[in-house]
């Protein structure tokens, strides 16, 4: 097992059941090849930083796991075929990853969402305040 | 021989963000830290101007192209070209 982390971009006037569906079929090429599913998380839409096939916006999908590169190689072959997906990247972060790891990995994520699920309770209006896009140009 | 007059003047001292603040991780998902290291025009900058030591100048450079992959950062112009 190795693990990964895939992010793809899906096209801004796809509906919920069109993202719905890339995701599933996602997850389930994961599953069918004995991968874990660590986490998966839709960004939302997002301003891309320049046109993939003449789109400015883009619905980011991001997804963590354990899987095999057989695994991989699927979902970007469905990915290509896909017309709703503007663009993909596959990054291997761990060569290998054992069940313990996976655990760990999981662990670390249900903490990370606990913790901010408490600062959000306790000061709502900050959490929100930092959720909004940034929007600063300034680089220098 | 008259000796050449002092050019540098005034440079402060730089050093590697990166090794001063130690929580501070490399990441192509982390866009904010990454415009630091990128030019208006996208470009990254150099090592000699940003400072940054050559172990971290290298993860960052990898990191950035990722992010560019994946349309975090432009390849070329501002971001909202």
């Amino acid at each position: 097992m190795r693990r990964y982390e895939t992010i793809f971009i899906l096209r801004p006037n796809a509906g919920e059941d069109e993202i719905h569906r890339v995701v599933e079929s996602t997850s389930k090429i994961i599953l069918d090849e004995k991968g874990t599913i660590i986490e998966l998380d839709k960004w939302g839409m997002k301003k891309l930083a320049y046109l993939i096939k003449k789109e400015s916006l883009g619905y980011y999908v991001y997804c963590d796991y354990a899987g095999t590169p057989a695994a991989v190689t699927e979902i970007e072959r469905k990915f290509r075929i896909d017309d709703s997906v503007l663009k993909y990247m596959t990054i291997k972060t761990a060569a290998s990853i054992t069940e313990e790891g996976i655990q760990e990995a999981l662990a670390v994520i249900a903490a990370k969402a606990n913790a901010l699920l408490e600062s959000e309770e306790t000061e709502e209006s900050d959490s929100a305040d930092a959720e909004k896009p940034k929007t600063t140009e300034e680089t220098e | 021989m008259a000796q050449r007059p002092q050019k540098k003047l005034f440079t402060r001292r730089k050093s590697c963000r990166f090794c001063g603040e130690k929580d501070l991780v490399i990441n192509y998902k982390d866009v904010k830290t990454l415009r630091s290291f990128v030019s208006e025009r996208g470009k990254i900058i150099p090592r000699r101007i940003v400072g940054t030591c050559a172990t971290h100048q290298r993860q960052l450079c990898e990191a950035i192209k990722q992010a560019r992959q994946i349309a975090f950062l432009p390849y070329a112009g501002s971001s909202q070209g």
